[in-house]
């Protein structure tokens, strides 16, 4: 049975308060991350970069927006505000003959900000077959673009996911859209360094656009985890050993190695042992050792009883 | 007598994340530890000083985290604890007369009476309160190796898009091992085991010899190590990889077939503080009146059967020892088998939670120390071993680069990166960034602008605690987690920009430095 605290549960009605803000955007975000696409392989992305220019230009629409994001802001204040009041409200007992509230007193409530107005795009692995991808454009750039490339910018464009290989050289493109700032996507190939590319590519006639896309930003380059075995394909003949006490290190042939170990089993009638996937055949107990390979998933690993606390101690 | 062919070496992770709530004594969170205290960390402690009473040479791995550290050091949590098990004492005492009737059940009410109070005892008295020095004893004394783990147990394999920040919980890791074991510590447990290549320089820096890995980050290691999880790797940096042996990982964690789940063993879920009459127990649940755990736990396993037989210590002392065979046995043939095909002894890891010892398996520090007897004075082919003696014994290993790798849920990112917690790395990335900026813009700070950017690193080491992602995903006490990202990154955010506008609320920086009280000598130039 879950347990709660008092101030988990306070929390939680607050957050109820707070649901008109937080809801859009993580139901857009869940939904879009739900939509898993198998990104293409082949389309090639021309990420131009375009310098936005700094000329200033209030427009009508302009004004709207930072309208818009104002009254965002007020409203979460707002229930920040009264989620203040109330706390003092309830811990003011004792001063019932003031009619001046006093001021809280180590009363904290914190949410976590919807922005913090940067352009960024950020990569993550979540496993060797999936990537995830947060995004955020500033406020300023964002009105950069507009004056650059007009009012209707953001809706004579959509956003474009361009994920670059820089392993083996390739890219593909995922559409995303304006309602998500992060998403999951499949990639084919583990082991290799990924980085993303945010840019805009025109939807509609805009005349300012001449490029094919406009580059808003680029994230950080990861590798993504390797998901097998390698012998089967990357065995190489000679290995390095290193003494940790001295950092001395000296190359080792493979197959003179197993050799010897050939020899001295030979008298106790072991079998012949001619690679590591023979020897891992041996010493794991498995005879099909692809199998094996993908299946290392040890018990712990998602079992109740396998992890931190909170399975623990509950 | 049989000859030594390999080793065997137990690594137990010793990991609560650091809950310490001055402010109210409503936080039903902090329990955490007190349970964990009463049925793993004493329980490890009697059985260690039984084994060397008892003259048994044996060996054990331990990390045991700052945060767990910061807790068992910290005196209102040590009084709280106190308090804990004076109140189950008077439960116990209760449950005396109210099982008078029933003479299997009122032997089991004795013997947690005798058991709380002997913790009580021990604890008080004996330890005066001090837990970590009886662990340092053993460390001392040759029989246990205690290692160190990330500050705040935060994952590198997402904390490492801003590196800093993982050199940041390697270096406090180690620090905090410092203070309390007067030493350097040789290993360390990569928090969830989350090796990313990006850190080994910093473990490097900071004189780390060793980590643990899960069996992959070894058999997917590139080239393929040839003698797979039964000798350790090192990295072309030079950090040194031990990962996890399979074989007695499944036979101790199955949830079918593991040793935990024999039917003499003690049932964890059914507890007084659910079964009992709620106005009897209600003194003893939460604050609120939410049933809990209580400690008290009257039946076995059983059977997979909703009815419960009455536990019964020497049933449960049976299956324990045989098991203990079992697996002495099953090591033995293992590393038979092995031996001829590895160039040095082979070395069989097992890494587990301490706290599955005791707490989760209540038997289980019995077990161990009827394990350890018998590799002692039984006729068995292998010795215990630390990773750090077998280092020394053994310095000659193939050079290879381990796999980006956790022990989570499929071995990679997918506990702490997924649908249900994936907002939360935005602002650990930020807030990471903030303290990168903020210690290279007041490199010399001094007076209360050092105090405030000192308490932001505690802030943000404590929002990159792995164990509020994993609780959210788990999907139980989900509200506490969320809201202690939302706390620390919101204190953290605070502080930031008042110490950008040189406008420091002394008031506020005082609470919070009583509330996130951790880690007293942290210096946050260590983000520079």
């Amino acid at each position: 049975m879950p347990r709660k605290t008092k101030e988990a549960i306070e929390e939680k009605n607050e957050k109820e308060k707070l649901i008109s803000k937080k809801k859009v955007t993580k139901s857009t975000t869940k939904t879009a991350a739900k939509t898993k696409k198998e990104a293409p392989t082949t389309k090639t992305a021309k990420a131009k970069k375009e310098a936005p220019t700094t000329k200033a230009v209030k427009t009508k629409k302009e004004a709207s927006a930072t309208k818009a994001t104002k009254s965002k802001q007020s409203t979460a204040k707002k229930s920040t505000a009264k989620k203040v009041t109330k706390t003092t409200v309830a811990s003011k007992k004792v001063s019932t003959k003031s009619t001046k509230v006093a001021p809280p007193t180590n009363v904290e409530y914190y949410d976590l900000p919807y922005k913090y107005n940067q352009t960024i795009v950020k990569v993550l692995y979540q496993n060797p077959t999936t990537l995830f991808v947060y995004w955020e454009i500033s406020d300023a750039d964002i009105e950069n673009y507009r004056k650059t490339y007009g009012d209707n910018f953001f809706e004579t464009t959509k956003p474009v996911l361009v994920v670059y290989n820089d392993t083996m050289h390739y890219h593909f493109e995922i559409d995303i859209n304006d309602f998500a700032n992060s998403w999951y996507f499949n990639i084919n190939d583990s082991k290799c360094d990924y980085r993303v590319e945010l840019v805009r590519r025109p939807i509609s006639y805009n005349e300012k656009i001449t490029s094919d896309y406009i580059h808003i930003t680029s994230s950080n380059e990861i590798e993504s985890p390797n998901d097998k075995i390698l012998f089967s394909t990357d065995e190489p003949y000679i290995v390095y050993f290193r003494n940790t006490k001295t950092n001395n290190q000296r190359k080792v042939d493979l197959r003179k190695l197993l050799e010897e170990l050939n020899l001295t089993n030979k008298k106790f009638g072991f079998p012949l042992i001619k690679s590591i996937y023979d020897l891992y055949k041996t010493i794991y107990h498995v005879d099909d050792i692809d199998k094996f390979s993908m299946d290392l998933n040890n018990p712990s690993s998602g079992n109740p009883s396998s992890h931190s606390l909170s399975s623990r101690f509950i | 007598m049989q000859q030594k062919k390999g080793y065997v070496s137990f690594v137990l992770h010793a990991h609560l994340p650091f809950i310490h709530h001055p402010e109210s004594d409503d936080y039903l969170e902090e329990s955490w530890l007190y349970e964990a205290i009463s049925e793993t960390y004493i329980p490890l402690l009697i059985n260690f000083q039984k084994l060397v009473d008892e003259g048994v040479n044996f060996r054990i791995t331990m990390s045991m985290t700052p945060p767990l550290l910061s807790m068992l050091d910290n005196k209102l949590l040590q009084k709280k604890y106190i308090n804990y098990l004076t109140k189950l004492i008077e439960l116990s005492e209760k449950e005396l007369k109210r099982t008078a009737g029933d003479a299997r059940l009122n032997e089991l009410s004795k013997y947690y009476y005798d058991r709380y109070s002997n913790d009580l005892h021990l604890f008080r008295d004996v330890f005066k309160c001090n837990l970590i020095e009886q662990f340092k004893h053993f460390q001392d004394i040759g029989v246990l190796e205690i290692i160190t783990c990330g500050a705040t147990h935060g994952y590198f394999p997402i904390l490492y898009v801003n590196e800093k920040t993982v050199k940041a919980q390697i270096a406090v890791g180690v620090q905090t091992y410092e203070r309390y074991f007067g030493r350097k510590p040789r290993g360390i447990w990569l928090p969830e085991c989350g090796y990313v290549p990006e850190a080994d320089k910093y473990l490097k820096e900071f004189g780390i010899d060793y980590i643990i890995t899960e069996s992959h980050g070894i058999l997917y290691a590139n080239p393929t190590p040839i003698y797979g999880t039964f000798a350790p790797i090192v990295s072309p940096e030079g950090v040194i990889a031990f990962g996890r042996d399979m074989e007695s990982s499944r036979q101790v964690w199955s949830s079918i077939n593991g040793y935990p789940g024999d039917f003499n063993y003690r049932e964890f879920y059914r507890d007084i503080g659910y079964d009992a009459d709620y106005d009897y127990i209600k003194p003893y649940i939460a604050h609120n009146g939410v049933r809990v755990h209580t400690g008290i736990k009257y039946y076995r396993i059983t059977g997979k059967t909703e009815f419960k037989d009455y536990y019964n210590v020497q049933w449960a002392k049976d299956s324990a020892e045989k098991q203990a065979g079992h697996f002495l046995d099953s090591r033995t043939a293992q590393i038979n088998s092995l031996a001829p095909y590895i160039n040095n002894p082979p070395i069989i890891l097992c890494p587990y939670d301490a706290e599955l010892y005791g707490h989760w398996w209540y038997e289980g520090p019995y077990w161990l120390y009827i394990l350890f007897k018998k590799i002692y004075y039984d006729d068995c082919n292998f010795e215990l071993i630390t990773p750090s003696e077998y280092i020394d014994k053994y310095p000659d290993m193939q050079v290879c680069s381990p796999c980006r790798s956790s022990w989570g849920a499929n071995g990679y990112s997918e506990v702490w990166l997924n649908f249900t917690n994936d907002y939360a790395h935005k602002h650990l990335h930020v807030a990471g960034n903030r303290m990168v900026e903020l210690a290279n813009a007041f490199p010399n700070a001094e007076g209360n602008q050092k105090e405030a950017l000192n308490q932001c690193a505690r802030e943000l080491l404590l929002a990159q605690s792995s164990d509020w992602l994993f609780i959210i995903t788990n999907g139980t006490m989900v509200d506490y987690a969320k809201k202690r990202i939302k706390d620390h990154i919101g204190r953290f955010t605070k502080l930031y920009e008042q110490i950008k506008s040189n406008n420091i609320d002394l008031k506020f920086l005082k609470n919070i430095q009583e509330k996130d009280c951790i880690f007293p000598d942290i210096d946050y130039r260590i983000y520079k």
